[in-house]
């Protein structure tokens, strides 16, 4: 046997055990559930229906609005916070830069659950902030629980840290000395931001938004313990559709429309990737 | 000392940009520290009654109270058996081939990589719903086993991605020189190059262990209420819960393992280890 082909078994050996759990448990249902999408819940024949459902219905029409509202707005501020927060990070060498910068590493370990049950007993009516408030005769009702804000709120607590670190990673990898040289060539602090800096860590940014993005399109934990009734997150939607109406062929083609959603920033991010043509390598 | 407790005093006594500093600092751990440390003081509070701030009494009640409950104590116990497992199989799947990834080059590599994208991109729910079918026709309901292939599903992507880089990271001359002086390839790797990739293995054992802790929709969904896991059992708390105080001690539970872990581990997490898991080279 050649080397190279002795070489090519072991390299398609240890990868295939992953592969072909990744395409059993991964991509087979997604398949079947894109299948599934276009079948009529009693005949099983083709039928486009089950998405005209979810873009005529005015109360799902809302949830898609809803969901696109919420995600954005987090996606937004996430990305701002985390990039200024970014910049401190990287660029002050202090006690307490030094102490932020050990301090937001945690949140992204904290069990989902546990986080939004804590945020709960501080933001809620009788929570915290309003116990503050009492103190001084003022009765504080933030109006967080079951609504956008809530929520956006939440998902920040669990973004912000993670949009940093990413942004952070992607900072820590310009060396001082080119920032240095610029600026002994003359260049203002901005003019090194926006020509040097900006462009650097662009990449990482759209990494990091992108996950942002595709985790709160479906999630789940903090709308189900935080959200309200009406307008819903996709991800209780399509629990709903799934779980309280039995409406299989209806859930799986919510799905898909969030896959869809999903979509538009995974290509971004995967153009962002792989721009050289190195897909076969 | 009382004199620094004057905002303006403070401002002056420390400069203008320590003083913005401290104000960050001090939103920072409000923020993201307040909801955690409010519920940590909740669960030592015997008697908690609005609108006092600190609890009337302290105690262990309601840790009694977990404790004296079944099946949250058999909740705990079935946790950590799926989380093991979990960890234990996706790292004999997914290592080997986060190897193949990272030292061939074949047809296919990015694509491979790529489809482990699709578990962030698809809707969770609507890879467990599709799988469920599965399920069922193979008896996988409510067993430990078909709550494992699901836990695998949501951590597989990183104990790919995080490893690859991982191993990418090793100089190839180092396992040359190994080779070179008679060593074989299996034991090259596993005195050699596996060492120098326990940074990324760790991170990547690290999520996976407690991304298996705190699963709960796909859980609840494929699990049918015979493998009660903690976090299944916490949705319960916190939806019906009298007591806010039940859930701020289960929260706790739940957090421990994460803090333990991450202690233990606190050499290998740092943002650049953490980043290589959302970046695909």
């Amino acid at each position: 046997m050649s080397k190279s082909l002795k070489q090519k078994l072991v390299a398609y050996g240890l990868v295939m055990p992953a592969f072909l759990v990744v395409m059993l448990t991964v991509a087979y249902p997604i398949i079947s559930a894109v299948i599934q999408s276009f079948q009529d819940e009693d005949t099983g024949a083709f039928t486009l229906d089950n998405y005209k459902y979810f873009f005529t219905d005015p109360a799902q029409i809302k949830n898609i609005l809803y969901t696109m509202y919420v995600v954005i707005l987090t996606v937004v501020i996430a990305i701002v916070v985390a990039y200024l927060l970014a910049l401190y990070l990287r660029f002050i060498h202090s006690g307490i830069a030094k102490t932020i910068g050990t301090l937001y590493l945690l949140p992204r370990f904290v069990p989902a659950m546990c986080a939004v049950y804590a945020m709960i007993t501080i933001i809620r009516d009788s929570g915290l902030v309003n116990r503050f408030g009492q103190l001084f005769g003022l009765d504080l009702k933030l109006g967080l629980m079951y609504n956008a804000s809530g929520l956006i709120v939440m998902n920040l607590w669990f973004n912000i840290p993670f949009a940093a670190l990413m942004i952070t990673a992607g900072l820590g990898a310009i060396p001082d000395s080119i920032i240095e040289g610029a600026r002994d060539v003359g260049a203002s602090k901005l003019k090194v931001f926006t020509s040097m800096i900006l462009p650097l860590s662009l990449k990482d940014v759209i990494i990091a938004a992108t996950f942002v993005f595709m985790t709160n399109v479906g999630s789940f934990t903090t709308p189900y313990l935080m959200g309200g009734n009406a307008p819903k997150m996709l991800g209780i939607a399509l629990f709903d559709q799934f779980n309280r109406y039995l409406a299989y062929n209806r859930s799986a083609a919510l799905s898909v429309i969030m896959f869809l959603i999903c979509s538009v920033s995974a290509g971004v991010y995967i153009y962002t990737n792989l721009k050289e043509k190195d897909w076969e390598q | 000392m009382l004199k620094m407790l004057d905002p303006r005093r403070f401002y002056h006594a420390v400069g203008r940009r320590k003083f913005l500093e401290f104000i960050l600092l001090a939103a920072f751990i409000l923020f993201f520290y307040g909801p955690l440390l409010n519920m940590l003081m909740l669960a030592f509070a015997n008697e908690y009654q609005a609108p006092a701030v600190l609890p009337q009494e302290w105690g262990f009640k309601w840790w009694r109270y977990v404790f004296s409950q079944q099946s949250l104590v058999s909740s705990i116990v079935q946790s950590f058996i799926v989380a093991t497992v979990t960890t234990v199989v996706s790292m004999i799947l997914c290592i080997p081939a986060a190897y193949s990834i990272a030292r061939f080059k074949y047809r296919g590599r990015k694509l491979f990589m790529l489809s482990f994208l699709l578990t962030n991109a698809f809707p969770k729910l609507g890879i467990y719903t599709s799988i469920a079918v599965l399920f069922y026709k193979y008896n996988l309901m409510g067993t430990y086993t078909g709550v494992v292939i699901i836990h695998m599903i949501n951590s597989m992507m990183f104990m790919v991605w995080l490893p690859a880089s991982a191993f990418r990271a090793v100089h190839r001359q180092q396992e040359e020189a190994a080779r070179d002086v008679g060593a074989g390839p299996v034991r090259t790797f596993f005195k050699v190059t596996l060492p120098m990739a326990v940074p990324g293995i760790a991170v990547a054992t690290l999520y996976t262990f407690l991304g298996s802790m705190e699963e709960a929709q796909g859980t609840m969904l494929v699990g049918l209420a015979k493998v009660q896991t903690m976090p299944v059992a916490m949705y319960g708390i916190v939806l019906d819960s009298s007591a806010v105080q039940i859930g701020a001690v289960f929260a706790i539970l739940l957090i421990i393992p994460s803090a333990l872990l991450i202690f233990a581990m606190r050499k290998f997490i740092g943002p650049e280890a953490i980043a290589g898991g959302f970046k695909m080279k």
